[in-house]
């Protein structure tokens, strides 16, 4: 072997740099030089024999991944890629989570704090929450559909039962990992949507001879880190967050990776004869290659997938941030996040203890289901009754989900639940989000035209409009439906009822009063007065709602995202 | 194969165009942002301060509340916070009387955070006992501060000229009428009695000296004031002379005695003859 030098002095110093750059590439790929890969690329069959298989027996990371796959199975149709997607999310909140780890603090003390500065004092601070924030529901969403296309397609049969055991696995620890990030800004909606995660580990069912309340007692002071959610919760959830679940879920992502390589993608049910698995005999003339065609293809769905979720976290959506925990304040309807949602509709059907019970004897029942379930086809046709079992949980999921929505919540007083329209506690609001300098001090009537201020007409139109949901007429008012009212029950204590809710205020006046209390300091005040029928000296509801509006707390910005327009 | 390498190709550079859109317009919003988390911390704050801090301080933070027509000190107990004196200046009016050497900021937040010693102001934050959480405390702090405008600092209150010795105001106008019977009250509405304890009661005092025989003591304090001259310096300058002994041990230097006395028995200056008609017993 020549030294550099003595090749210099043979080829010129242009051929041999670009003879070492090509041996560098070629260690690289661990076998493809720059020829190979441009081939590769252009399209050309490889020379022999063929470079572009060594990488997946020399390599540490081509060999993760098998040479070729069987033609039927690189098409959208049966896999929908979302396996993949599923493993593209996760290494995508792997990233976005370290950079938004280096500057937050798990400490309530700061933890919130960090957040303000994260969105006001970071570079791209809050593109990166977005994208952490969107790319964690979109991979619950992912996996969930992944899920639910293997047991379509029959997939979890024999020989996939262990791959199916943990890919549910692997979704519980997906539902884990988003909901224990949930905490972590330490704002009232991360605060209470984990206390009452936390309320149903406290009703939990316990072992028989266990005293419930020690049981579940402990394990509710284990989860929350002391007697109440504080320093040594915080704590704890962020450690499970970026380091127990993350590296469990790495653990079952390889055991379930290397099943899905070493039985090979099952093919579409059809393309098989029943009973048979051909999904490792592909015949050559079957084969996709991995380089280029799968490589290409996946760095296509990696661009794109990039763009969307970009994109997305740009214009589309911004992470929610609501005002700092607080545990004394409980926010009037606390939401649990959309994919546990359907767990609140379970609440309002059965006891407590056993929808907590329910839940992991469910994921019990998922994960050994591929060893009960023995059917021999995976063929549509033959498989009636479990593709019919899985639409009826399909819709029921989706109606538990309804039902947990606010659609069915429990209604506060009918004053309350106005203001809460209007002025809420938390994120904005049509009336929140009218510019500071169009909503001049004042007082203001629902429903009022304010002229040349359509801002404030149209907040002031959804005032009407709210009031016209929670209010009921005794007097004939036409703006009002008639009161409903239970006649039997004493006038004193009577509840109205119209059209649209249950508890409402007859014959109410309402205002807004605008008031500047400091330079770029406004208290905009709501009042309502119902006076009671049995008594005209007496209100039935007199009450206030304040908020404050500065003028420079974005409300309007935030308005563009919330599905309303300000 | 092509067709997916130039979707592809095309993804990542719109991608790096979006990334590029999104690293101009940061600047703008970065400092969106950062007025937002200020404007929302004035919000929380106010929502605090109505709760908390108005029934002493007043709802619009000018304790108007608690002065009556003829300008005395009635129900609450707070000093204004709307004021000219709190907010405007560098270092303020209070800040220079109690020698606070740190911010403006830092002077209303540990105000809130620790209390006022030897007034009714409690501690607030949980650090040192209170109600009130870190951030909760930053809360009010915006929120008070934010009064400052440029109307309210416009113009400098005048303060009252307070003759250099003693003499000289109770030869004033202001000073010739001494009434000891509202004096005795005056003790008690300007919190004197607080840490001087009831004059009729010997040992009754918590914090500064008893003043039952401040009319005898007070001629053999300081060298060249009689009793009356003493106690006029030491309302006005409580660190002009500190006395040695205080029921909880030697006396803290400065002084804990407020500074805040010459600007508020400023705002009623006969009330100074008040006081020493009472305390000096004649």
């Amino acid at each position: 072997m020549a030294t550099i030098f003595e090749q210099i002095q043979e080829m010129g110093i242009k051929q041999t740099v670009i003879t070492k750059l090509d041996e560098t590439v070629e260690r690289l790929t661990v076998g493809m030089n720059i020829n190979d890969i441009r081939s590769a690329l252009r399209g050309d069959e490889p020379r022999r024999p063929n470079p572009r298989l060594r990488p997946h027996a020399d390599s540490f990371w081509f060999h993760i991944r098998p040479s070729f796959y069987h033609t039927e199975v690189t098409h959208i149709y049966p896999t929908f890629r979302l396996g993949w997607l599923s493993t593209f999310m996760f290494v995508w909140e792997t990233i976005t989570g370290i950079i938004l780890m280096v500057f937050y603090t798990p400490s309530p003390l700061v933890a919130y704090s960090n957040m303000w500065n994260i969105l006001g004092n970071v570079p791209l601070g809050q593109l990166m929450r977005n994208m952490h924030r969107l790319g964690a529901e979109v991979m619950v969403l992912v996996v969930a559909l992944h899920m639910l296309r293997t047991y379509i397609t029959g997939s979890y049969k024999k020989p996939r039962q262990f791959t199916w055991a943990t890919g549910v696995i692997l979704l519980l620890f997906t539902a884990l990992l988003s909901f224990s990030g949930y905490l972590l800004p330490w704002d009232q909606l991360s605060y209470w949507a984990l206390t009452v995660f936390l309320s149903g580990a406290e009703a939990a069912p316990t072992p028989p001879g266990i005293d419930p309340d020690v049981f579940n007692g402990n394990v509710l002071l284990i989860a929350q880190g002391g007697p109440a959610l504080g320093a040594g919760g915080l704590l704890r959830w962020y450690l499970l967050h970026v380091l127990l679940l993350p590296l469990l879920t790495g653990i079952f992502f390889f055991v379930h990776y290397y099943k899905v390589v070493l039985y090979g993608i099952s093919l579409p049910p059809g393309r098989e004869e029943i009973g048979e698995d051909t999904a490792k005999r592909v015949p050559r003339n079957e084969r996709t290659y991995f380089t280029p065609d799968i490589a290409t293809n996946e760095l296509m769905w990696s661009a794109l997938t990039t763009l969307f979720l970009v994109a997305g976290s740009l214009w589309l959506w911004d992470a929610p941030l609501e005002t700092h925990a607080d545990p004394v304040v409980t926010p009037l309807h606390v939401v649990a996040p959309w994919y546990l949602s359907w767990s609140q509709g379970w609440l309002k059907l059965a006891d407590k203890t056993l929808v907590i019970g329910f839940i992991p004897l469910l994921l019990v029942a998922f994960i050994v289901m591929p060893y009960f379930e023995v059917g021999k086809s995976r063929r549509y046709a033959d498989r009636r009754i479990a593709l019919t079992v899985a639409a009826l949980f399909f819709t029921f999921m989706l109606v538990s989900n309804w039902m947990g929505s606010p659609e069915f919540r429990v209604n506060s007083s009918p004053d309350r639940e106005v203001s809460i329209e209007l002025l809420p506690e938390e994120g904005t609001s049509a009336m929140l989000g009218v510019p500071y300098d169009l909503m001049p001090e004042g007082t203001y009537l629902p429903g009022q035209p304010i002229s040349g201020n359509p801002h404030l007409t149209y907040a002031l139109e959804e005032f009407q409009a709210a009031m016209y949901r929670h209010s009921c007429t005794l007097t004939g008012n036409s703006t009002w439906y008639e009161c409903v009212f239970d006649e039997s029950t004493p006038i004193e204590t009577r509840k109205y009822s119209n059209h649209f809710s249950d508890d409402v205020m007859p014959d109410p006046t309402a205002q807004l009063v605008v008031e500047e209390i400091q330079p770029g300091l406004k208290k905009l005040t709501l009042k309502y007065k119902a006076v009671s029928p049995a008594n005209p000296e007496e209100f039935l509801i007199d009450a206030e709602w304040v908020k404050y509006r500065h003028a420079d707390s974005n409300y309007e910005t935030e308005c563009r995202f919330a599905n309303k327009s300000c | 194969m092509q067709v997916k390498i130039v979707i592809g190709t095309v993804a990542f550079m719109l991608t790096m165009m979006i990334l590029g859109f999104a690293v101009l317009r940061e600047p703008a919003r970065l400092s969106q942002y950062t007025d937002a988390a200020k404007g929302r911390s004035i919000e929380a704050g106010a929502h605090i301060f109505e709760n908390n801090c108005a029934t002493c301080h007043g709802v619009d933070g000018d304790a108007t509340e608690c002065y009556n027509s003829a300008g005395e000190q009635v129900g609450c107990q707070g000093l204004p916070l709307n004021n000219y004196d709190l907010l405007c200046g560098d270092p303020t009016y209070r800040m220079g009387t109690l020698n606070w050497a740190g911010t403006k900021e830092d002077f209303v937040k540990t105000t809130i955070s620790a209390g006022r010693f030897g007034t009714v102001m409690p501690v607030w934050s949980e650090e040192f006992g209170g109600p009130m959480r870190p951030d909760q405390v930053q809360n009010v702090t915006d929120f008070v501060l934010n009064w400052e405008s440029e109307d309210l600092c416009a113009n400098e209150p005048v303060r009252y000229a307070w003759p250099e010795a003693a003499a000289d105001y109770l030869a004033s106008a202001d000073g010739s009428a001494g009434d000891a019977t509202n004096g005795a009250e005056l003790y008690v509405t300007y919190g004197c009695s607080g840490c001087h304890g009831d004059t009729a009661l010997e040992g009754s005092n918590a914090v500064g000296p008893w003043l039952g025989d401040i009319a005898d003591v007070g001629n053999t304090r300081v060298d060249g004031l009689d009793a009356a001259g003493y106690v006029y310096q030491s309302i006005l300058d409580p660190n002009a002379f500190i006395v040695p002994d205080c029921p909880t041990g030697p006396c803290a230097s400065p002084s804990a005695m407020p500074g805040t006395f010459a600007a508020r028995i400023g705002s009623n200056p006969t009330d100074m003859a008040d006081l020493l008609a009472f305390l000096l017993g004649n």
